[in-house]
């Protein structure tokens, strides 16, 4: 158990981990492109108010001449609507005509371009970052238009720091759902090892508990459960079978080492050691027919021979398995009939002839004389039902369910005809096409279907 | 001329077996222990039946069959196998096998099958539309039976086993031999009923206390003869 879990274990750490790093690398993905194209955007917008801007200034100037762009500038330095908006016109050795700015930066040049520097704003007293365009007038004069970027350099620190936290946020929420949500499945995961684990160390009735819910988990759990019922079904067959083998060749073999012995006494007649030696014939005729039972149940029960399906009319081979036993049942006094739709299924037809006539030879076996064998074609759900019924003295109750076992006989006298196989491998042939086996009694007679899937 | 059989067989007791069977029975008899060795004389060529085993050292019957049909060689092949599955049955058949015995078998439902195949080409040439034995006559087109010049009822089932004898007259034919080539039924059933069948048509064409034209075999099955 301790060897199962560990690896469980660290398979949800990795899934959490995971899960937390793509959430995480996502998220930052998306912020960097918002907070770029922001920055982007604003910037360019910036220089192109600025650049229209210092246009229509120097426009005002061809004017109007210098005074009236020295007024044009000192009312927009005015507006309280602009307050980052800032303007500087100097003559041509670089003195203070107008404008918000306290000097003229000394490495600019005129007509440079645009440019961020830090200056001081009139009656400030620090300097300020700016983004500005600057140009020569025709007079010599500098014009320099810019913008305070200080406030933009407040929002962007707002949005990384908004970023920050929504990035810590995803953080948070990626691990608390991939935990959650790995708990949900790695805890059913547990139990369903946990069953194994069970299984594994000897008990195998154990069942992989349901939460009722129908999720997937609850049909997967059902499922392996179904394959767990079939797994302990089939050992169970294979101890019984195997116990049965054991006690069932043992009188045969006996007996056959017997007249082997008395074979080889040569004071015997000749005419006495001629019929000893046919009845050990028979005697091994019989054993050989066993053990073609035997593996004849196996290979079906592995559905080997399904490759050979073929679409198989049901009405017409029934038809002939019943025309082949006519004669025994007629001389029996037994009449035989059948009724029913045709149905029309993917099988193996030769098998499903034999499963037939086991269960007619089972029948006949039981039917009084006089009395009819009655042989149905039906449905049984989405299932073809082949019922096989007769008016004989039927099972006792507490042994139908043991009767498809093999080596079950009612009479502990099993004979040569009567091997305990038959419908073992009906049952077999059954759930080869998808079906099952079912036997009841009727009042009077007894009832044996096998259903076979379509 | 003598009849050439080919045994290919890897356990030697039912070599031997087979081979002294056969010996005594007049045929020419010649072994393979394994599948390499079998297609070699195989090819060779001359043999009028094959009796392979299905599980060889080398190369496997299946495989074996399936090579010597390739090359175009349609000498009978009875293919012996101790699966007696019915999809295995199919298995050998379908690769090029002519016929199936599941082991162990008597001798004498070898010996039948063979014979069987041996005869088998002569019953697609000669295309006749009577068959006769003794005094029974079977018209084949008018589906009528007549005995001593009677005509006999029968039933379509009844009808198709005699026809079974007739076409194989004065060979032996075992029960299971019956099953398959009447009902196609592959499997053993427990009851006598191949008997139950047989005597059913005994009656209706022996009927009057005619001479018994099918006779039984003991061990083996059943005959129809001439004489």
């Amino acid at each position: 158990m301790t060897r199962a879990r560990a690896p469980l274990r660290n398979a949800r750490t990795r899934l959490v981990l995971a899960s937390v790093v793509l959430s995480t690398v996502m998220t930052a993905l998306v912020l960097a492109v918002v907070y770029v194209t922001a920055n982007r955007t604003i910037a360019s917008e910036t220089r192109s108010v600025v650049t229209a801007e210092l246009a229509g200034l120097a426009d005002e100037y061809e004017r109007l001449g210098t005074l009236g762009l020295m007024r044009a500038i000192e009312r927009r330095s005015q507006d309280a609507a602009e307050r980052d908006a800032l303007y500087l016109l100097t003559d041509p050795a670089g003195r203070v005509l107008a404008g918000n700015l306290l000097r003229w930066p000394p490495d600019i040049e005129p007509g440079s371009g645009w440019v961020r520097l830090e200056l001081m704003r009139a009656g400030g007293d620090t300097a300020v970052p700016i983004s500005a365009a600057s140009i020569r007038l025709r007079g010599g004069e500098r014009l320099l238009v810019g913008r305070d970027a200080s406030a933009r350099q407040q929002f962007d620190r707002a949005l990384l720091q908004s970023a920050g936290l929504a990035l810590l946020a995803t953080l948070a929420l990626s691990l608390l759902t991939g935990w959650l949500l790995t708990r949900l499945v790695f805890s059913r995961l547990s139990e369903i090892a946990r069953t194994a684990g069970d299984i594994v160390s000897g008990d195998l009735s154990r069942r992989i508990p349901l939460r009722g819910t129908g999720d997937e988990l609850d049909r997967m759990a059902e499922t392996l459960n179904e394959m767990l019922e079939r797994i302990e079904e089939l050992v169970g067959n294979l101890r019984m079978t195997t116990n049965s083998l054991a006690h069932d060749l043992r009188s045969p073999l006996s007996r056959l080492r017997q007249r082997v012995e008395a074979l080889t006494a040569t004071d015997r007649p000749e005419s006495e050691r001629a019929a000893e030696a046919a009845r050990a014939q028979a005697e091994i005729d019989h054993l050989l027919r066993v053990f073609s039972r035997l593996t004849e149940i196996s290979r079906a029960e592995a559905g080997l021979g399904r490759d050979l399906f073929e679409p198989v009319e049901l009405e017409p081979l029934a038809r002939d398995v019943l025309e082949f036993y006519e004669p025994v049942a007629q001389e029996q006094g037994v009449a035989l009939t059948l009724s029913g739709e045709d149905a029309r299924l993917p099988g193996n037809k030769a098998l499903l002839a034999q499963a037939l006539s086991n269960l007619l030879e089972n029948a006949l076996r039981y039917a009084p004389d006089g009395s009819t064998i009655r042989v149905t074609l039906g449905r049984a759900g989405d299932r073809v039902a082949l019922t096989v019924s007769d008016s004989g003295p039927g099972v006792p109750e507490e042994a139908l369910p043991r009767l498809s076992r093999p080596f079950v006989t009612l009479d502990d006298s099993r004979t040569e005809q009567n091997s305990g196989l038959g419908l073992a491998l009906v049952a077999a042939i059954a759930r080869m096409h998808g079906g099952s086996f079912t036997a009841r009694n009727l009042d009077p007679g007894f009832e044996a279907q096998m259903t076979l899937g379509r | 001329m003598s009849r050439r059989l080919l045994i290919v067989e890897d356990d030697p007791e039912t070599r031997a077996f087979i081979v002294k069977g056969f010996s005594e029975a007049g045929f020419a008899v010649e072994t393979a222990e394994n599948g390499r060795d079998g297609l070699y004389l195989m090819t060779d060529g001359g043999f009028d039946a094959v009796i392979l085993d299905r599980m060889l050292p080398g190369l496997d019957g299946l495989k074996l069959v399936r090579s010597i049909r390739a090359a175009g060689l349609s000498t009978p092949v009875l293919m012996l196998t101790a699966m007696s599955a019915v999809d295995e049955r199919v298995k050998g058949l379908r690769a090029g096998a002519d016929d199936y015995l599941v082991k162990p078998f008597s001798f004498q439902e070898l010996q039948a099958r063979i014979e069987a195949l041996l005869r088998r080409p002569q019953d697609g040439t000669e295309e006749t539309s009577t068959l006769t034995c003794r005094d029974l006559e079977m018209d084949l087109l008018r589906r009528r039976v007549t005995r001593a010049g009677r005509e006999i009822t029968l039933t379509p089932r009844e009808f198709q086993i005699l026809e079974f004898f007739l076409r194989r007259k004065n060979r032996v034919i075992s029960r299971t031999m019956l099953l398959e080539g009447v009902w196609d039924y592959h499997f053993d059933p427990n009851t006598n009923i191949v008997d139950v069948h047989i005597s059913k048509l005994r009656r209706a064409i022996d009927d009057g206390g005619a001479d018994p034209l099918i006779e039984t075999v003991r061990g083996a099955g059943y005959m129809m003869s001439d004489d």
